[in-house]
């Protein structure tokens, strides 16, 4: 892992894919010989390929880099299909070659693993969710589609293995898993369901492309404000006591819980399976 | 000779970083140690003023670094005659004097010849903290029992831990034994429970600290200061010596310890 400066990538909070037509899908910076290509982190993968080809072929010559270039994806991981579609159009359009690609979580730039598109074995719940239908064009799906419907079984789990501090954000295509706590200050975004060992006292976004059906599962949930899709709960103005700790009706009730929404808003009840029927939850309002 | 290098640092400003570091410093010295503490807030130095050797200052860390000195010039023996030596920072420049390469560098060369060399970290997350980091193999985070404090400390352990600097360890500073047993101060265990790192030492609040650091005498020297005895007892388990945590604000009655024990069992520190 390397710490580096983060470079200026905005990060749309609710809006999602709708907002960020206007932005520029693909933006060229250079600092000496190394050119690295930032790509919007919320613009489909076809436009991003479509200007990605453009700006290319319009530099033409322009650009030259001997070590390959780095393609810094913003908070997003990218597939193994994607990373090999992005590389293709580099291939096609200019001669110069992918030599790494990086993502962002909060200050630091993490070199980006490879995802293995098979859905994996490990993840049993993946199945009781919804099964794959067809899949369509790889290019053409945005992450939006990746989380609905067909790609749904592709998404990968991500696996944060120490507590979720303070200042860090990190926005996932499928699942995350953190074996910790979620502390206060950072953000977390899944395109699919949030699990976590621990207190949840940050803010999670639980199928943030707009699934509804998924859910926050953790140890405790004591956050501020939770989102689940396009839900949003919030803590009234309970404050905390005078130790730091947040003031609530339960306080002290430490139990697995699960966040998820029905008729538009979000309720919480006693974990009991991810694939139970929930009935007697309680509206997370504190 | 291989010494360590170990950064203090905290995130939030006023916490006791320079105290801690003067005071570990002080203590690993009497222990027979020879260290060096160098002061990195360039611009705001007072690790100097709090060993007493303010008026000793001829050349400071940029003078090393810019090689306008000396290294050995730089560096000003602690009046008690330990094997303890400040390099102090540079007044009249500020964070940007120096890059963190350099301090490496300059860490890597007295590593050489001294056990130990910490490293007071400035307040703040910026260049300043990036320069103290990048130097040290080992990082010690100071927090007081306060939300705001244990904020910022939480921000810094995940940057640490960004940055290859594993396992940082917590000092609790200023714990308050009174508003502790009232309930009215987060205890050590709220503390460890929230930040989830492993605790080096609890220092209590202790009028001394401040009157020691008025003489330019960190508290360490002071035989009866319950806070310079804290110090000692980091400085021993810095050393590698297993010294027992002693409870700061400790509770009478046998239901009290019993359920202590049981819920201390099984405790896991989740580290990346």
């Amino acid at each position: 892992m390397v710490v580096s400066e983060s470079p200026s990538i905005t990060a749309s909070e609710s809006s999602g894919t709708r907002g960020a037509s206007n932005r520029r899908a693909v933006t060229i910076t250079g600092r000496g010989s190394d050119i690295s290509f930032i790509i919007d982190e919320d613009a489909p993968i076809s436009k991003v390929a479509r200007e990605l080809s453009k700006q290319l072929s319009e530099r033409q010559g322009a650009l030259f880099s001997e070590g390959g270039v780095s393609v810094n994806t913003g908070r997003r991981s990218l597939t193994a299909r994607e990373k090999a579609a992005i590389r293709k159009v580099f291939e096609e359009n200019s001669g110069l070659k992918v030599s790494r690609f990086v993502s962002t979580i909060g200050d630091y730039v993490i070199e980006s693993e490879e995802y293995p598109e098979e859905p994996s074995r490990h993840y049993p719940w993946r199945f009781l969710t919804r099964r794959s239908t067809s899949s369509r064009d790889e290019l053409d799906h945005t992450f939006t589609d990746l989380a609905r419907g067909s790609g749904r079984n592709h998404t990968q789990a991500m696996l944060i293995q120490s507590t979720f501090r303070s200042g860090e954000s990190i926005h996932h295509y499928g699942d995350v898993v953190v074996l910790g706590d979620v502390n206060p200050g950072s953000e977390i975004k899944a395109d699919g369901d949030i699990v976590v060992m621990g207190t949840i006292k940050g803010l999670p976004h639980a199928g943030a492309s707009g699934d509804s059906k998924a859910a926050i599962i953790a140890l405790e949930i004591a956050s501020p404000r939770i989102r689940i899709g396009n839900c949003e709960a919030s803590i009234g103005a309970s404050g905390n006591d005078k130790r730091g700790r947040m003031r609530r009706k339960d306080a002290g009730v430490r139990q697995p819980s699960i966040a998820y929404t029905r008729r538009g808003a979000i309720y919480v009840s006693p974990f009991a399976g991810r694939s139970a029927r929930y009935t007697k939850g309680v509206l997370y309002d504190g | 000779m291989t010494g360590k290098t170990i950064v203090i640092t905290s995130g939030k400003g006023g916490v006791g970083k320079t105290t801690t570091t003067a005071n570990i410093g002080a203590g690993l010295a009497m222990r027979g140690h020879s260290v060096v503490v160098i002061d990195t807030d360039i611009g705001l130095r007072n690790l100097d003023v709090i060993m007493g050797l303010e008026n000793r200052i001829v050349y400071d860390l940029v003078n090393v670094i810019e090689g306008k000195c000396r290294i050995r010039q730089a560096m000003i023996q602690d009046k008690q005659g330990l094997e303890l030596y400040l390099i102090p920072a540079a007044q009249t420049r500020d964070k940007d004097s120096i890059e963190p390469a350099q301090l490496r560098e300059l860490c890597a060369e007295l590593e050489q010849d001294y056990d130990y060399v910490l490293i007071d970290c400035p307040a703040g997350i910026e260049r300043g903290f990036k320069n103290a980091t990048a130097a040290a193999q080992e990082a010690i985070i100071v927090t007081t029992p306060e939300v705001a404090s244990i904020r910022d400390a939480d921000r810094v352990v995940g940057l640490l831990e960004a940055s290859e600097l594993h396992r940082p360890r917590l000092i609790i500073n200023r714990i308050s034994a009174d508003m502790v047993r009232r309930g009215d101060m987060m205890s050590q265990k709220d503390v460890e429970s929230l930040l989830a790192i492993e605790v080096i030492g609890l220092v209590p609040a202790d009028e001394r600290t401040i009157s020691a650091a008025n003489r330019g005498v960190p508290v360490v020297h002071d035989g009866r200061s319950t806070a310079g005895a804290a110090f000692h007892r980091i400085a021993a388990r810095i050393d590698g010596e297993e010294v027992p945590m002693v409870d700061i604000a400790p509770r009478p009655g046998m239901f009290n310890k019993l359920r202590d024990m049981v819920s201390m069992k099984g405790r896991a520190y989740s580290h990346a």
